[in-house]
């Protein structure tokens, strides 16, 4: 399976699987095997906006006069932010691109991976309005073990789906040997290895960053760093459709609509699936620990975080059908709803109360006896 | 069927629709705790089962739902319905 980037085959793409079928040739969206995609990037393309357009100038007054402890919570939630939103700007298009096979979830990649640069220059917009130099925050994301080590947690997946899938274009389906490194290219242990990347995806998109939502939206509860917190809203807005997109993924081939080897493979992976959400939960919670290891804020400390962690662990775990993993319980966090509605969302005051203005709409629905009054 | 719809919710009580937008603003009216996000047909957090009779879309719902299950923030009753919420 060698990719191509225009397969000048006549295949009727609605036959194939989402994935590993034959590349896509023409991008035509006239048919679609699932039109949900088209509609997530309808939303998605209806939901544009520009960091630009957030006015930051109070937020840096806000962040000069917060209390040390506080600045390492901003900042440090920041950075993890950035460090998922660089992962997930490349990774999709990356990844799952070279191995779709249906155009409109090849355009829905694209979509989804664009608006996530759009939260990454949010980043660079929010630092260089709060700190004078830039490059000292940007360069501990690298450096600072706590992110480093939620990084390679995050990209592991990726990485290894990636460089299978490299292997298999090169030498085909098999086991091959490459530097002393055994490797399974065989279709379905590359299923395999798609379906444990969309879950770990998911677990990122769907609890990792809700995680650090939280801490954003806690600031501006009690009206600091509010700028930073409608950006945040925006970029969440963003991530609850990129989630969903993934769920429907996870979804559709659990459930051996699509390709029936998924539905084999979802069965077996349980046991890792349910230890992927474990292990980001865990995470999270140390993260919380680290965030608030200096002093805790108003609102919000590390077993209250801790307690959101679960949470929505739990709610994310059971839309994919999966059992909950912690005792259920109600949202420790209600405040959060109100920053997650989507209408309240508002970009430029022509824009508020909508969710998708419509650029040039005008009214189609005309009948001549509109024109009975005029008069010549 | 005619009249008024009637919405039957598990562990609550039963109440007629009073032509709230969605049924999650009737829910709401209602003082019962019905969970939801982002009120926009996507984020799924509001899914419910409908155990019995029909609803019509508000708006577009971009969520996968099984045939059971609806949006509270989506739709809205167009007759006598019963719905369960998660536990």
């Amino acid at each position: 399976m060698s990719y191509s980037t225009f397969s000048a085959s006549s295949h009727d793409a609605t036959l194939e699987p989402m994935f590993f079928g034959r590349s896509v040739n023409v991008a035509r969206y006239d048919r679609q095997k699932y039109p949900i995609f088209e509609k997530l990037i309808e939303k998605q393309l209806s939901f544009f906006w520009r960091p630009e357009e957030v006015d930051l100038s109070t937020d840096r007054k806000d962040f000069m006069a917060l209390p040390e402890h506080e600045k390492h919570i901003f900042l440090s939630n920041l950075k993890y932010q950035t460090l998922l939103d660089s992962v997930q700007g490349r990774s999709p298009n990356i990844a799952f691109l070279p191995i779709t096979s249906l155009p409109e979830l090849e355009t829905w990649f694209e979509t989804w991976a664009f608006s996530e640069t759009i939260h990454s220059r949010s980043y660079t917009h929010i630092i260089r309005n709060i700190v004078t130099e830039p490059s000292e925050v940007f360069d501990q994301i690298v450096t600072n073990p706590e992110i480093v080590r939620r990084a390679e947690s995050v990209t592991r997946l990726y990485d290894e789906l990636i460089e299978l899938v490299n292997i298999h274009t090169v030498h085909g389906a098999g086991t091959h040997t490459i530097d002393g490194k055994t490797y399974d290219t065989s279709e379905y242990n590359l299923k395999t290895k798609l379906y444990l990347t969309l879950v770990s995806v998911n677990v990122l998109e769907a609890i990792r960053f809700y995680v650090s939502f939280a801490c954003s939206f806690a600031f501006a509860e009690r009206a600091l760093m509010e700028g930073n917190a409608k950006i945040i809203r925006l970029i969440a807005r963003d991530e609850a459709l990129h989630l969903t997109g993934t769920q429907h993924m996870i979804n559709l081939m659990s459930s051996g609509r699509d390709d029936a080897d998924f539905k084999q493979i979802a069965e077996e992976c349980k046991p890792q699936v349910v230890d992927l959400f474990r292990e980001a939960a865990e995470q999270e919670k140390e993260w919380a620990d680290y965030l608030f290891s200096q002093g805790s804020m108003i609102g919000l400390n590390a077993r209250i975080l801790g307690d959101y962690v679960e949470y929505i662990t739990n709610v994310r775990m059971k839309a994919i059908g999966l059992e909950e993993l912690f005792p259920v319980r109600t949202n420790p966090l209600p405040w959060m709803n109100s920053w997650l509605v989507s209408d309240n969302v508002q970009v430029a005051p022509q824009e508020s109360e909508i969710s998708s203005y419509l650029v040039g709409q005008i009214d189609a629905d005309v009948d001549t006896e509109d024109f009975d009054d005029f008069d010549l | 069927m005619s009249g008024i719809p009637r919405i039957k919710v598990n562990h609550h009580h039963t109440f007629y629709y009073q032509y709230e937008f969605s049924l999650l603003d009737a829910l709401e009216v209602q003082e019962i705790p019905a969970q939801y996000n982002c009120r926009g047909g996507y984020c799924g957090v509001c899914k419910v089962r409908l155990i019995d009779g029909e609803v019509e879309e508000v708006q577009d719902i971009l969520v996968d739902l099984a045939d059971d299950e609806i949006l509270t923030c989506s739709c809205r009753p167009k007759g006598h319905i019963e719905i369960e919420l998660p536990e």
